[in-house]
């Protein structure tokens, strides 16, 4: 302290002190201790193919599109057709529906693929070296291209076997363009085939090219899908016509227009497309399901879309028979009733004896779901030779030959991201057993799933096994929502309705980059540091320090206090304040 | 250059005739008009000043505590709660010696609401070292705004200027307003005796043991002390360039007085007219105007009182328990003095009340009347509350 001699007559006598407070160790006071400890997303370990959301959503923030991009291509080959058509768990678990509207995940994901066919973007991953190991694919379906997608990046050569004339397998022939146009599929397979993988169109495989394969592969993906319509065990079944064929047909430019009634069988997705489909092309379609509206299987935003489009639906009426009846055909229908919940979750049902009724159409399509083509298709049940990875089956039935079946074959719900996590499990899968052994494949895939669940991160994986973050996943409750204000979530533009059911023109229109920007803002980024510096301004012991770590800051423990103030402002919980010695 | 201006729009000129670099504030009324002509001010970009908003009157005056510490000119406004809020900062502020400049719009506190003039707010804030300058009307309020500064900085001493809420902070009245240059040539740029300063650090006001803090209460005093004196020569700098005077305190027709009413204030302008009245009637009336109550001038109240006989004090405040705040303080500073007056002090006015001729009128007789005072402070014009009815 020193009497301030200043050059005015008055002199001020304060406290101050130009000596350095840096001799008071405050750190020694500690009993809790901060750290930065980045933590998983619920959308993340939500997103079967644990796609890093949070980061993504903050790279497009920051206009950072390519490397947005680049994060989704990291866990998924498929982000224009998954912002197409994925269904989206992500959203469902997002913290933001706590506070307002979960953030449009799946329309940010359209619009970064978008974004990156419009700038032709090409991902800037390293060139893995080339392994000896190669991989036969049986199927270029989601499944099987993501095996491929995934195994060519560590550089396994891959030879995808196609029974049909163009690779895509659902995704071509079971999805109608206005839902994903043909060209934003093909964009994506191009990528696939650019990393490495050879794709063989028109190369139908037997039950005996699994004896034969041993010779040149060294481990076979089974990812051959559900090609095979279950059957409605009723009078005139062959009367239907079948859902996937008719869907098949339409890809393929043979489907004529159609007028008058069409009933379709069913209430899973094909059932909703098919529907879609008919309306399309002139007829009238009238959806029976022998469940109720919230039992049915199909993606419930795609029936609401079926829905508001004009399409009628028929809740708890079974078919019975279908006749012929001149050129039209009778349908007589059983009434049913619910009793109780199968599992706790759809209606069981009951027919109603003695009430039917019967109507009649000018085209009766049956899409009840379908199973696997051949019995060789279908994964071994039990044994010892058998490890069951989530979304995949890896079998050493087949006289210790790895087999490993994918996507709707081995995954518990059908859906395009489901099979990209199977793609992606089996590749993981296969390059554990090709290096480290067989023993050794559960443990080593543990470390690399996301927040615990059973979503894998093949970026981890690659970083040998370095988790980016806590397995923890942040809940709302850890959100500082005094840092975010509320805002409404963006609607997806479509085609007037008027417009959409006259053609198959994609009804979902482009997101322009301004909403998509503005979207991605709203993301909590649950878990991650976006670097907003709150620890850094609110620290009273200046013990935030920066630096060039990758973190780019650091505490000084000398000085933390462990007040937990840059805890708690901290709006996304990238910190911990544990108890010290913890 | 006359012009009409409220009382409040008087304040927010001179702030910015003062080149303030910051200001801080949360409206309340009846203060909320000089915020707002000051905000107006700033986004129009007549001043170039960073106009921060706060969440509350505590924030205010620690923005400007920070603002002041880094070595700029700072203001603020508040009224009644909005300043009880700040009390704990008011005394760091004059503790840190800032020179932060406050106008303060006088309003009674509650409970209950009261939005209208009374003084117990500014006064409850007497002991924080702020000096504080109260203000008769518009003209006075611009003027003193600009002096402030100029006190503030000489002794480095937060100014707390003392307004009548409505009675003058919503009046109009013709105002000469300086020039640029005028207030340029009275108030240079500020040239703060110490700062923050990186290139300089040090640590402001850290923990100080009983063997400094003393001598700086002590130093406190001293420049509470110095601002007395320096207060005429002040206003000598101020005169050659504006040609208006005041005073820390007025002596109107004292010197041959037997009775001398105190005010402070917008009263002041009614009692005026009342002594002039009183005076053409044969009666020997003086008024003194109190316009500095912290540091108290008790030399020149010793004076100026020590020839009359009696002193009615006007308080528009009171001390419960006690009494009237200004007939305290004068009674202590006119304690001892052989012949001293006998103080009648009288509260009117509270919480608005209009304190008119006829009660000036009646004070004055009231005090003339009794020799001696028969009570500490008599209640002027109390209304008969029915008890039956309006009690609980």
């Amino acid at each position: 302290m020193n009497k301030n001699v200043s050059q005015t007559k008055f002199p001020v006598y304060i406290a101050r002190s130009r000596q350095t407070t840096e001799v008071n160790k405050t750190g020694s006071w500690r009993v809790m201790c901060p750290e930065y400890e980045e933590k998983t997303s619920p959308c993340s370990a939500a997103c079967p193919a644990g796609e890093d959301i949070a980061l993504i959503q903050m790279f497009t923030t920051r206009g950072l599109f390519k490397k947005a991009w680049e994060k989704i291509l990291m866990e998924n080959p498929f982000p224009a057709v998954c912002g197409r058509v994925c269904y989206h768990p992500c959203e469902t678990v997002c913290n933001r529906k706590q506070f307002d509207e979960p953030v449009a995940i799946n329309s940010i994901e359209r619009f970064l693929s978008d974004t990156a066919d419009k700038n032709g973007y090409r991902p800037s991953f390293e060139k893995p070296e080339t392994k000896k190991e190669k991989i036969a694919i049986i199927g270029a379906g989601p499944a099987g291209l993501s095996a491929a997608w995934f195994l060519s990046r560590m550089g396994y050569p891959c030879d995808i076997f196609e029974e049909k004339s163009e690779p895509g397998g659902i995704l071509r022939w079971g999805i109608p363009p206005y839902r994903l146009p043909a060209g934003v599929l093909q964009g994506e397979i191009d990528l696939i085939a650019a990393a490495g993988a050879e794709i063989h169109c028109n190369r139908p495989v037997s039950a005996l090219f699994l004896t034969d394969i041993k010779k040149k592969y060294n481990a076979v993906f089974m990812g051959c899908g559900h090609g095979q319509s279950e059957s409605l065990n009723i009078e005139g079944e062959n009367l239907a016509v079948d859902g996937l064929n008719f869907l098949s047909e339409l890809r393929q430019g043979k489907t004529r227009r159609l007028h008058g009634r069409v009933v379709v069988l069913g209430g899973g997705n094909t059932a909703v497309d098919v529907a879609r489909s008919v309306l399309r092309l002139g007829g009238t379609p009238l959806v029976i399901y022998r469940r109720r509206r919230e039992d049915m299987p199909a993606f419930p935003q795609d029936v609401n879309m079926a829905l508001e489009e004009g399409i009628e639906l028929l809740e708890l009426y079974g078919p019975a028979k279908i006749e012929k009846n001149n050129k039209d055909y009778l349908l007589t229908l059983q009434k049913m009733h619910v009793a109780g919940l199968e599992d706790g979750k759809r209606a069981a049902i009951e027919p109603d004896v003695g009430k039917t009724k019967k109507i009649s159409a000018q085209m009766v399509v049956k899409a009840i779901g379908a199973g696997p083509a051949e019995t060789w298709h279908k994964p071994p049940v039990a044994g010892k030779d058998i490890l069951h990875l989530s979304n995949a089956i890896l079998s050493f039935d087949n006289a210790g030959f790895p087999v490993i079946f994918g996507g709707d074959l081995a995954s518990e719900i059908e859906s395009v991201v489901h099979a990209v996590a199977s793609g992606k499990h089996a590749a993981i899968a296969l390059d554990i057993l090709f290096n480290k052994g067989r023993n050794k494949i559960t443990k080593k895939m543990e470390i690399c799933s996301v927040g615990n669940g059973s979503s894998f991160s093949f970026e981890t994986y690659l970083n040998r096994n370095h988790r980016p973050r806590r397995p923890e996943i942040v809940s709302y409750e850890q959100i500082n929502t005094d840092y975010f204000s509320k805002a409404q979530r963006i609607t997806v533009q479509r085609l007037p309705k008027e417009e959409a059911i006259n053609s198959f023109a994609e009804t979902a229109l482009n997101i322009p980059e301004n909403f998509a920007v503005q979207e991605a803002a709203r993301c909590f980024n649950c878990g991650i540091c976006t670097q907003c510096d709150n620890c850094f301004i609110f620290c009273p012991d200046v013990a935030v320090i920066h630096d060039k770590s990758k973190q780019g800051r650091h505490i000084n423990y000398d000085y933390c206090k462990g007040c937990g103030l840059c805890v708690a402002e901290c709006p996304r919980s990238a910190m911990t304040l544990k108890g010290e010695h913890q | 250059m006359k012009q009409v201006l409220e009382g409040s729009q008087a304040v927010a000129e001179a702030v910015r005739l003062a080149r303030v670099k910051v200001i801080s504030a949360y409206p309340i009324t009846p203060q909320t008009h000089i915020v707002e002509f000051l905000s107006d001010i700033c986004a129009t970009g007549r001043l170039k000043a960073k106009y921060i908003h706060v969440e509350s009157e505590h924030s205010a005056m620690a923005a400007l505590i920070g603002a002041a510490a880094a070595g700029v000119r700072t203001f603020t406004a508040s009224s009644s709660q909005g300043l009880a809020l700040m009390h704990e900062l008011l005394h760091w502020t004059a503790g840190a010696r800032l020179p932060v400049v406050m106008a303060e719009v006088n309003r009674a506190l509650g409970a209950p609401w009261n939005v209208w003039t009374e003084q117990t707010d500014s006064l409850a804030q007497r002991d924080t070292g702020w000096i504080q300058l109260y203000c008769e009307n518009s003209q006075e309020a611009l003027d003193t705004t600009i002096q402030a500064f100029y006190l503030a900085e000489l002794v480095n001493l937060p100014v707390m200027i003392v307004l009548d809420a409505f009675y003058l902070s919503h009046t109009y009245e013709p105002v000469d307003l300086p020039d640029q240059d005028q207030v340029d040539q009275f108030l240079p740029g500020f040239t703060p005796k110490f700062q923050m300063d990186t290139k300089n650090p040090c640590a402001f006001n850290q923990l100080s043991p009983p063997n400094v803090l003393m001598e700086m209460r002590y130093n406190m005093q001293l420049a509470m002390e110095h601002t007395i004196k320096n207060f005429p020569d002040m206003e000598d700098k101020f005169f050659e360039i504006f040609g208006r005077r005041y005073g820390a305190v007025e002596p109107v027709m004292c010197d041959d007085a037997d009775i001398i009413l105190v005010t402070s204030g917008t009263v002041t302008s009614t009692s005026r007219n009342i002594i002039q009245k009183l005076r053409d009637q044969g009666e020997k009336v003086g008024l003194l105007k109190i316009k500095m109550f912290r540091p108290f001038p008790v030399e020149e109240i010793r004076r100026i009182l020590g020839r009359a006989d009696k002193v009615a004090v006007v308080d528009r405040n009171f001390s419960f328990g006690a009494s009237g705040i200004f007939a305290q303080e004068i009674r202590a500073a006119i304690s001892g003095m052989p012949g001293c007056p006998a103080v009648f002090g009288y509260i009117a006015g509270l919480g608005g009340r209009d304190i008119t001729f006829d009660t000036l009128q009646e004070i004055y007789r009231l005090t003339k009347k009794d020799e001696k005072p028969k009570l500490d402070s008599h209640w002027m014009e109390l209304r008969e509350v029915d008890y039956e009815i309006e009690c609980c």
